[in-house]
């Protein structure tokens, strides 16, 4: 039994610390609510999702950069649809550079993006994992939080 | 002991009544007493056991349409007291099935929402797989579309059974606004219902979802607890006939 409390423990310091950080904010309690019987994997469907749609976005953005004749308004559009609290300056970086046709400064935010991407995929994988192992060592998801 | 009967009057109305047995020794208001008075009509009698805050009771139920009074056993002391609730029947929207674990807290138990039928309009995957869940969760019957197009074809094809439209604004090709101006050119102000879901901070967003015939708005990101206030807000309103 006490792996398990152990493991719980990790858990939720763990997303303490994710919340802390900003990498999970209200929505990921929202998401925990709107998951039920009906939809027991609802949390992690929502996160596969969301790097899903953010890769495909990214390589979007990455192939308009690459363009002979870019399209700034194209990748404004794109950078307009990217989520994340923490990318908010960035972004706001990236519209303006857009409006300049500057596109170092959007290669640059496009990198900047890139890397916060991979860290947030890190971060909420780990979160991931350890749910699983309390799951397997046979305890319960203190949900929510 | 727990019983509920419907009138013979027309399903308007449907009664529960409460019956509470008195032991030796307790009373069920401030005055009463069980001194044996065989003379005097029974009624008289039991309105002589009831003290003030018997009384008062009494008043309150009977201005929320329900009754109460004390019973007596043939030695005229209290026996039992009866209170009768009447309550006035609601259409029901349909059935809803809540899910055991779901958490007491949550504002999912409200009886309107419960299969209101929504159309969903929202470009990003994401987005709309999260709002669709949130309003299912409230009890809706939601078809989730990606764009302005499918909003108004789907409208088209449901004709009157879709009550409220929620419209993300800022979709590609056909924005909320432009899907708003025609949905009501053809329909009411009141049905469909629309609720604009909009990123935007800025002030006049709100001017000009009414100026194109929107009900409600709300702001990204979508909570549970504000689509659930906003869509409280908006189907009162419609039902107050603004």
């Amino acid at each position: 039994m006490d792996s398990v409390v152990l493991l719980q423990r990790q858990l939720v310091d763990y997303t303490a610390q994710l919340f802390n950080e900003g990498f999970l904010d209200d929505q990921f309690n929202q998401l925990q609510q709107l998951q039920d019987e009906s939809n027991p994997d609802f949390v992690v469907e929502v996160v596969t999702l969301f790097f899903e749609d953010s890769e495909r976005l990214l390589n979007e953005l990455a192939k308009a950069l690459e363009q002979q004749s870019i399209d700034y308004r194209k990748i404004d559009a794109h950078v307009h649809q990217l989520k994340g609290q923490q990318l908010q300056k960035v972004c706001i970086a990236f519209r303006n550079y857009c409006e300049e046709r500057n596109i170092e400064g959007c290669q640059k935010c496009l990198q900047q993006v890139k890397n916060e991407y991979s860290l947030v995929k890190t971060k909420l994988e780990t979160l991931f994992k350890l749910e699983q192992q309390v799951l397997a060592a046979g305890g319960s998801i203190p949900w929510p939080m | 002991m727990l019983g509920m009967w419907k009138t013979n009057a027309p399903d308007e109305f449907v009664s529960v009544k409460f019956d509470m047995e008195m032991r030796e020794g307790s009373s069920p208001s401030d005055g009463a007493s069980s001194t044996p008075n065989s003379s005097g009509r029974r009624r008289n009698s039991a309105e002589a056991k009831e003290g003030l805050g018997f009384i008062m009771c009494k008043r309150l139920v009977q201005m929320m349409q329900g009754n109460i009074w004390i019973s007596l056993n043939p030695l005229a002391s209290a026996q039992s007291m009866t209170l009768v609730l009447r309550f006035q029947n609601r259409p029901s929207y349909g059935r809803a099935t809540f899910a055991p674990g779901s958490s007491s807290e949550q504002p999912s138990s409200n009886p309107q929402f419960r299969g209101l039928r929504v159309i969903l309009a929202d470009d990003d995957a994401l987005n709309r797989a999260v709002t669709k869940k949130l309003l299912e969760k409230l009890g809706c019957e939601v078809t989730a579309v990606s764009s302005g197009f499918e909003c108004l074809s789907a409208l088209n094809s449901a004709e009157n059974s879709v009550r409220l439209v929620v419209l993300d604004i800022q979709m590609p090709e056909m924005d909320g606004f432009e899907v708003a101006t025609r949905i009501r050119k053809v329909r009411s102000r009141s049905w469909p219902l629309i609720i604009a879901v909009t990123a935007s901070a800025e002030d006049n967003v709100w001017e000009r979802c009414l100026q194109m015939g929107m009900n409600g708005m709300i702001r990204k990101p979508v909570l549970l607890q504000g689509m659930a206030d906003e869509l409280q807000r908006v189907l009162q309103r419609a039902g107050e006939g603004l």
